[in-house]
């Protein structure tokens, strides 16, 4: 029955056939632009030198070898670099997703006093893009002795007035009555914070630990404005390093095309691994995101 | 009156408690350092100790620099066209993509899409330098059509294009998927309504999906134009000597006279008038579109 209706629509449902076809080839062209290059550049890291320093084109490497990465890995010590990545990222991560729950659920609740100015409070320090304030930034932390540490790294963009609006609206959409009554049954604020609010916007939190996480792995502007320690690099620096300026991170030793690609890659994968786990939460923030103050 | 505010304060003082470190952390990492920035563009180049003031002395200097002024150019004409370009192409690419109707497919190609999103830019630098080595995917299929190979990256002709373009193909995606999920909002019986009326599906194209993505075109061009003179990370990646002259922007120019020659007044002079530009720039964008008018 609805199958039938639908074929009575069907002549209005799609364009022409001319328009179709154009329809697929530009989605063709577009899939080849994005999806080749980044096939070419895990086919040259899995190469050999030898084949991924010829000319021609690797999509499939043939013998496939790991040499690559092991001698990136070696050469440029990326291990440490690896764990600075992690751990400021996550331990950056946790902490602005607590701040910001804080932050949120302060600015949810009815009838509190100076709300309004609280938020504004906030809603300004979203006004100028922090890359513009990075001389003060410098400055603050040279005096706060944070230059050079994990810490001025953590610290730096622990809570985000993004984050913190999109928690507030989260929290906004939990009935009050859960909270009263569990305020009733003795629960302390934290208590009914944590239980009641944190509980009940799972995704919202990670929507926004993901975002963070992402964006704290690939940030470049903050580090190399905090850290001129190539010990403290993150992966992003050293990796631009690795590509453009070889001989300052990997010695003497030239680097060969395989090699550059399997720091690039190990630089990529686990944000991809990271969005086919999480993918779910990334139009949440999408949408979410692109809401009109 | 005043004794009841009071009352209520008290009643909150937990969540005043709770607002502390929030608060402090805002004003230690966010306002102090822009007031710091604002102040220091009248001190003299100095981290540590007492810094002079010098009036205008720093703005003076640095709209004499010639390498400010080149920045401004850079970052006008790189920052304009990625503007123009993330819009144009990502608007086309959700509408395109719309088209599709086979659910799987469409997913996949908007997967594809985004992924570059996820990437750093010293990743998509990675990529973009392996196709346009000299012995690159790029230099293979133009010799397929007789062109001799072109040293892209270090070829000050294709400066510029190839950082706008890095930057489309790393945003396209993701600015695509914002107007695809405002596509999916739009009301589902004013497509059967077109259709009772007999409109094709191109003219519910511009009917009905056009219109409806109005307010997310205004919010996205809003997103763009803050970040015109923004651009930093692709730039402090990609610089080499062959190309500093046509791409270096103007942040890039903060960066390396405030943090590393420590020129810290001149830098801040610098990222002041950015900030004033921005602000130019936003306002006249919000002014072209009418964001503020209407909602």
């Amino acid at each position: 029955m609805s199958s039938g209706m639908k074929s009575t629509f069907r002549t209005y449902d799609s364009l022409p056939l001319f328009l179709r076809m154009l329809n697929v080839l530009i989605l063709f062209v577009l899939v080849i632009l994005m999806g080749i290059p980044m096939v070419n550049v895990l086919a040259v890291s899995l190469s050999t030198v030898a084949k991924s320093d010829s000319p021609g084109l690797v999509l499939f490497p043939a013998p496939v070898t790991l040499e690559g990465y092991r001698f990136i890995w070696k050469n440029a010590n990326l291990a440490q670099p690896f764990y600075n990545t992690l751990y400021v990222s996550v331990v950056g991560t946790a902490l602005h997703v607590l701040m910001a729950a804080l932050a949120g659920y302060i600015l949810a609740q009815p009838n509190l006093p100076f709300k309004r100015v609280m938020t504004t409070f906030i809603l300004l320090t979203m006004t100028v893009p922090y890359e513009l304030t990075m001389i003060g930034i410098y400055a603050v932390n040279k005096s706060l002795r944070l230059i050079n540490t994990y810490t001025g790294l953590i610290v730096n963009g622990m809570i985000s007035g993004f984050s913190v609006f999109l928690l507030r609206n989260y929290f906004l959409a939990i009935p009050r009555s859960l909270a009263e009554s569990a305020r009733i049954d003795g629960a302390g604020e934290l208590r009914i914070f944590s239980s009641v609010y944190l509980r009940l916007s799972t995704s919202g939190l990670m929507t926004i630990a993901t975002l963070e996480l992402i964006r704290r792995w690939n940030n470049i502007t903050m580090t190399v404005t905090l850290v001129s320690d190539m010990k403290k690099w993150t992966l992003p620096v050293v990796l631009k390093f690795i590509l453009f300026d070889q001989t300052s991170v990997s010695g003497s030793s030239y680097v060969f095309a395989n090699a550059k690609m399997a720091a690039v890659v190990l630089t990529a994968i686990p944000l991809v691994v990271l969005y086919f786990f999480t993918q779910s939460f990334f139009s949440t923030g999408v949408m979410l995101g692109s809401v009109k103050e | 009156m005043s004794g009841s505010l009071l009352k209520r304060i008290k009643a909150f003082k937990t969540f005043y408690l709770m607002f502390l470190p929030v608060a402090l952390y805002f004003i230690v990492f966010t306002y102090y350092p822009f007031f710091l920035g604002l102040v220091m563009s009248f001190q003299e180049n100095r981290l540590i100790g007492a810094r002079p003031f010098v009036g205008l002395e720093n703005y003076r200097f640095i709209v004499k620099d010639s390498n400010f002024i080149a920045a401004i150019g850079n970052s006008l004409i790189i920052g304009l066209w990625d503007m123009v370009l993330y819009f144009l192409c990502s608007l086309a690419l959700a509408l395109v993509l719309n088209e599709v109707r086979h659910r799987t497919l469409k997913q996949s190609i908007q997967t594809i899409a985004y992924i570059p999103y996820l990437f750093s830019w010293s990743v998509i630098g990675g990529v973009w330098a392996l196709i346009f080595d000299l012995q690159g995917l790029v230099n293979k299929v133009i010799g397929l059509f007789g062109v001799e190979p072109i040293f892209f990256l270090a070829t000050p002709d294709y400066a510029r294009p190839l950082i706008i373009a890095m930057g489309v193909w790393r945003s396209m995606g993701y600015f695509a998927l914002l107007f695809t999920v405002s596509i999916m909002s739009i009301d589902q019986q004013l497509f059967e309504a077109a259709r009772i009326d007999g409109a094709s599906r191109m003219e519910q194209i511009r009917r009905i999906i056009l219109p409806g993505l109005i307010p997310t075109m205004k919010t996205i061009i809003v997103l763009l134009s803050i970040g015109v003179l923004t651009h930093f990370d692709e730039i402090y990646v990609m610089v080499n000597p062959a190309n500093r002259r046509l791409i270096s922007t103007l942040l890039l120019y903060v960066y390396e006279t405030g943090i590393l020659n420590f020129k810290t007044g001149t830098a801040s002079a610098g990222a002041m008038l950015v900030m004033i530009g921005t602000l130019v720039v936003t306002i006249s964008m919000r002014r072209v579109i009418g964001y503020d008018k209407d909602e």
